[in-house]
């Protein structure tokens, strides 16, 4: 081992001989001899350490760069504008449907029940009380054209998302993940759990007729024809 | 098991208008003492403390469901044999399958007529 240059680093093929040579289980080593060692093999370390480093800091200078990219990207989706400003004003559209589908719901059935519980015996009060309540009827319909219009604001904010999402979505080269159950939430395991569906489109569930098939069915062989 | 227009009929909707429509039609189709419960939890309650007749139930209703009430209704051997109508949205086939092997005795797809409640309600108590 003398007369090495001891700051110079091992190569892997003198590593290999290093670490066979302490393996020969040697007496005859001088403390000399274990230093020299030492520090060649710290040499080699430092080396690998910053050869190391420097592959980490270019790793960490282009995830900033991506973060900061991220960062434009997402501002330019205006999310304050999205979260304070269009989707609450969509939700307020959305109430004041449900506040005025309700009223005019509430008016007509007033109107219709007061109709059949009215005394008909009197044939000029009782078609008087009809008209009034056929003006109440017309006029509670008018609710119809206001809602439409709320109705139509609420789908052009919900493009408006739709156009920003997606712009980002293709920026981030992000494609949808696979339903993983791990993932669901409380709220979309009780929809799983319970059958919860909602209304479906026109024609898209089934009609009454189907469902009184399958309740005039008994056995599982005509449950099999109906789907067959 | 004959229609008995006296007797009291519990309809469970978590839609004030929805029970009111229904109510009116079981009026005019000649039954007076209805009552009312808006999930299944209040109905199961309602259903311990009086015997009824007839329970025609919404399926989507919070927190407790039409679907569940009807499991509820089904395990409770002092319950077990109430009629039990679903009135509901939900028109997928699995649910109406769902439904029935539940034990429910027949299904009502919303929107729906008068004619076709009296039609179920009818149906339900020929068999």
């Amino acid at each position: 081992m003398k007369g090495t240059n001891i700051m110079a680093p091992a190569t892997p093929e003198q590593l290999s001989h290093i670490v066979d040579f302490l393996k020969r289980e040697r007496r005859d080593l001088s403390l000399e001899d274990v230093m020299v060692l030492a520090e060649r093999m710290a040499a080699t370390l430092d080396e690998t350490v910053a050869r190391v480093d420097t592959l980490l800091h270019d790793e960490f200078r282009a995830i900033v760069g991506e973060i900061a990219n991220l960062r434009r990207d997402i501002g330019g989706l205006r999310p304050d504008h999205m979260r304070f400003e269009r989707i609450p004003e969509a939700g307020r559209e959305l109430d004041a449907v449900v506040e005025a589908t309700e009223t005019a719901t509430t008016t007509i059935m007033e109107a219709a029940e007061t109709i059949m519980a009215a005394d008909h015996t009197d044939v000029e009060a009782y078609k008087a009380l009809v008209d009034a309540k056929m003006i109440d009827v017309f006029e509670a319909c008018s609710f119809q054209d206001i809602t439409g219009q709320r109705i139509r604001k609420v789908v052009r904010t919900l493009g408006w998302i739709e156009e920003r999402l997606g712009q980002l979505s293709q920026k981030l080269k992000i494609s949808d993940v696979d339903n993983d159950p791990e993932n669901e939430s409380e709220a979309e395991r009780r929809q799983r759990e319970l059958i919860l569906h909602g209304p479906q489109m026109k024609g898209e569930g089934v009609s009454q007729d189907f469902v009184d098939d399958v309740f005039a069915i008994s056995g599982q062989d005509d449950i099999d024809k109906l789907f067959g | 098991m004959a229609l008995d227009l006296t007797m009291p009929v519990l309809v469970v909707d978590d839609y004030k208008t929805m029970i009111r429509i229904i109510r009116n039609l079981l009026k005019q189709l000649g039954f007076d003492d209805v009552d009312e419960a808006s999930d299944g939890t209040e109905a199961l309650g309602k259903m311990k403390e009086r015997r009824y007749g007839l329970v025609i139930s919404d399926w989507n209703m919070e927190p407790m469901t039409g679907y569940e009430l009807l499991k509820h209704v089904r395990a409770d051997s002092s319950l077990t044999k109430t009629p039990f109508i679903m009135v509901t949205a939900e028109s997928k086939t699995e649910n109406v399958i769902a439904a029935k092997k539940a034990g429910v005795n027949n299904y009502i797809v919303k929107p729906f007529n008068a004619q076709t409640l009296k039609g179920k309600i009818e149906a339900v108590f020929s068999d």
